[in-house]
């Protein structure tokens, strides 16, 4: 954080869709960006730079996509950065944005993410053959099951918490307009006898693919009071952390990464909060497979190692629980992958803002934008809250 | 070596990865793509009047949508081009051709083409070209096969 404060004044996001069919990939960042310009009631010229962030180029097949989206973006003239770090990139993109305010060196910044999975070879783009040895896995749950199976050999939690958490957020996520999926008919025994995919996840346990973008309008102390003189709640933001780890460290813990540990300890640190679980009213954080849920309470010290599996099946973080987690249905309802960090701040600032409709949790003053990327090995924080910091 | 392995034992597998990459083009590319299988042209109107072609779905001076399609050429004059003695195997014609920036009529802003000529004589800046179209047109910038000289025999000013 720089010595400037700063504040979400404006979200947007599309419909998220698994082929959103009707708009090219500028199209698709417009239908975002305008949306959170009109809810800033700013226009292109208003704002003073764009930070972009999506998914490794591969995934699209275009090269530095930012070059041709400028334009759309009304960024002509403008200066222009583009953000890298894999799953985590919209978390780590509205961070960059954020300190080119805090830093003092402009007013108003548009930050757009964005992926179109549609045009898209996520699994293959996700799955860099090794020269001379055979492929391993195959997209992202691959990877990612041999972590969840460990952690609930190390938690010796029950086989049924990630159907539990695949419920809830799927419910979570028919509260909210914009979410890819709405499947009105599920329940834990559908869940339950979905496809078993990459043991232990099952395809309901698993995120969509989508076509999605978020942005999100920034603005310093001046532009956030304005919007507050005008009725406009700002979500203030009180402290932003950033943390990555190498994939293949021998002594890694990939079930609770230090990376993940420390992210969490510096932002807290910075917003003031010393007891999470007590302090923090709402939570979005990247859970693309079930399991993800408990592993990151712990991660994110919600929970002590071992335990946050309890919180999930006491129902501590459905809508109703005293830590709500995933209020707007998150990766699990809704993936387009560039773009799904972004989602997670932004819907902690709508939730601050009691901008988030259906999905509004009551009073919330502080919440958690969580976002992580790689081989669970880069994270972004962000915490937003009510209260200047 | 004692131990060498007899090669005919190595066990092989294919291994083939193709990354069959789609395009959604959206409203207003769509529909340039969609008249060229049509053999009709269009750009679109920017906010300062100009008719960009091929046509922008946003403003490039404010970023605002750009709606209005507008029917041009399908004729045009040549703005500069360049003369290619030996085209390659990637290249739109075997014989020596030349790339050209089109003006089309009613536009604004020059398209890239291929010209076909007799010769780099034949190729002036202000030539008059209108387009060659593939006999089967899919929606694809490829649908204009080539462009080539309204009055070949014209020549070099």
């Amino acid at each position: 954080m720089g010595h400037e404060r700063v504040a979400v004044v404006g979200i947007g996001q599309t419909k998220h869709e698994a082929t959103r069919g009707d708009v090219s990939v500028a199209g698709l960042l417009r239908e975002a960006a305008q949306r959170a310009l009109a809810d800033a009631e700013m226009t292109w010229t208003d704002v003073d730079a764009v930070v972009i962030g999506k998914a490794p180029d591969f995934f699209e097949g275009v090269m530095m996509p930012e070059l041709f989206l400028a334009d759309a973006l009304g960024c002509t003239g403008k200066p222009m950065f583009r953000v890298h770090t894999a799953g985590s990139v919209g978390g780590s993109t509205a961070i960059v944005a954020s300190q080119l305010i805090s830093a003092g060196i402009h007013e108003r910044v548009l930050t757009v993410a964005f992926e179109k999975q549609s045009e898209s070879e996520a699994m293959w783009a996700l799955s860099l053959p090794i020269p001379f040895t055979p492929p391993l896995h195959a997209g992202a749950g691959g990877y990612f099951a041999p972590h969840i199976r460990s952690y609930i050999r190390r938690a010796k939690a029950p086989d049924h918490i990630g159907m539990l958490v695949a419920l809830k957020d799927r419910q979570n996520g028919l509260k909210n307009p914009y979410a890819h999926l709405h499947e009105h008919d599920i329940s834990f025994d559908s869940i339950k006898e979905s496809m078993m995919l990459w043991d232990p996840i099952r395809y309901a346990e698993t995120c969509p693919s989508s076509d999605g973008a978020c942005a999100l309008v920034l603005g310093s102390e001046k532009v956030a009071d304005e919007a507050k003189a005008q009725g406009r709640t700002p979500a203030w933001v009180q402290g932003t952390a950033m943390r990555s780890e190498p994939t293949l460290s021998a002594e890694r813990d990939t079930v609770l990464p230090l990376g993940g540990a420390l992210c969490a300890a510096d932002v807290y640190r910075q917003a003031g909060i010393t007891n999470p679980r007590k302090d923090v009213d709402a939570v979005e954080m990247y859970v693309p497979f079930s399991w993800f849920e408990p592993m990151w309470l712990e991660n994110l010290g919600f929970a002590e190692p071992g335990e946050g599996w309890k919180m999930t099946e006491a129902g501590a973080t459905a809508m109703d629980g005293d830590l709500p987690v995933n209020m707007s249905g998150g990766v699990l309802c809704t993936n387009p992958i560039g773009a799904s960090g972004m989602l997670r701040f932004a819907e902690a600032a709508m939730q601050v803002r009691g901008t988030a409709g259906e999905h509004q949790i009551d009073g919330v003053r502080k919440a958690v934008g969580h976002a992580y990327g790689g081989g669970s090995q880069f994270f972004a924080m962000w915490v937003v809250g009510t209260e200047k910091p | 070596m004692t131990d060498r392995q007899d090669p005919g034992e190595i066990l092989s597998a294919p291994l083939i990865i193709e990354y069959p990459f789609k395009r959604t083009t959206g409203p207003v590319i769509g529909a340039f793509l969609t008249g060229l299988r049509e053999r009709v042209l269009v750009g679109s109107r920017a906010e300062d009047g100009r008719v960009l072609v091929p046509p922008a779905e946003f403003d490039p001076v404010s970023g605002e949508d750009l709606t209005e399609l507008v029917e041009v050429g399908p004729q045009g004059v040549i703005t500069t081009w360049a003369w290619v003695t030996q085209p390659h195997a990637k290249h739109p014609l075997d014989e020596p051709f030349a790339w050209v920036l089109v003006k089309l009529d009613g536009a604004d802003t020059p398209m890239l083409g291929a010209l076909a000529a007799p010769g780099i004589e034949a190729v002036s800046t202000g030539a008059r070209v209108e387009p060659v179209w593939a006999d089967e047109r899919e929606g694809h910038i490829d649908d204009i096969a080539h462009w080539t000289l309204v009055d070949p025999e014209g020549g070099r000013a």
